[in-house]
């Protein structure tokens, strides 16, 4: 049986790109501020991990106005979706062995 | 901070970082919460209509003032469901099926409610004023369980 890390997607180990796909996750859709806000960094910070999220095709941006302000949307892709369950199940995995580990069987 | 490191995260850290995913839902649930306002904002308006109609001595001829009156509870509460609107910055999948198909359900429940009180004549010109304002309660009931929903969660 391998180790669940092996099912860990090495991007979303990362804490901003995670956070950030966290939060799209429970979202059909987020501002770009709410999600600066939120995961607590800066628009640069924000801007260049999406950028990386929507290289991989994890991560859908969409531009709009309302009014006259521009107005950015983000979203999880299918793709992102599934990434972000398969590495969350890993991680569950890993923090059961501590609980097994926390009290062992009399 | 550090929550998950880049080769094998800890169990500690496993449990950090789903703590935080946790913690992020909770945030969007949160941002909901305006969609829920939103429900509520409607079902005032429209329990304010039927608490006017239900004044009025004869709601069929309802007057110059009521006409008004009514106009301008609608304008107020579109100019506020807008402000509402436009200040969402977030929301889930489950909070917007909830808002539509409680607004589809709205529809659906006043229009039968509204067919029965003609068809049972319920609103026939000998029946007291209230009997609008009762109508206007039971039609609003699928609008007040969408907003505690969606405020629940």
């Amino acid at each position: 049986m391998s180790h669940p890390r092996h099912a860990l997607d090495d991007l979303l180990a990362h804490p901003v790109r995670f956070s950030i796909s966290a939060l799209l996750f429970a979202a059909s859709k987020v501002e770009f501020s709410f999600a600066r806000d939120h995961v607590e960094v800066t628009d640069s910070m924000l801007s260049k991990q999406v950028s990386l999220l929507e290289q991989a095709g994890y991560v859908k941006v969409d531009k709009g106005f309302v009014g006259k302000r521009g107005r950015t949307w983000l979203s999880l892709t299918r793709d992102g979706r599934r990434a972000f369950e398969r590495h969350v199940a890993a991680l569950r995995e890993i923090a059961a062995g501590e609980n097994s580990l926390a009290s062992p069987a009399r | 901070m550090l929550l998950v490191s880049e080769s094998a995260p800890t169990p500690h850290e496993a449990q950090a970082a789903l703590a935080e995913a946790n913690s992020q839902a909770v945030r969007v649930r949160h941002a909901d919460h305006q969609l829920g306002w939103i429900v509520l904002g409607i079902a005032a308006m429209y329990l304010a209509v039927g608490a006017l109609m239900s004044t009025l001595p004869d709601p069929r001829r309802a007057g110059p003032v009521v006409g008004p009156a009514i106009l301008a509870i609608m304008i107020v509460g579109l100019v506020g469901l807008v402000f509402v609107g436009l200040r969402i910055r977030a929301y889930s999948r489950t909070a917007i099926l909830m808002y539509f198909g409680g607004i589809a359900a709205f529809n659906l429940w006043n229009a039968i409610v509204f067919g029965v009180s003609i068809a049972t004549r319920w609103f026939a010109l000998t029946q007291p004023s209230y009997h609008f304002g009762i109508s206007v309660v039971v039609a609003v009931i699928p609008l007040l369980v969408v907003a505690w929903l969606i405020l629940r969660r």
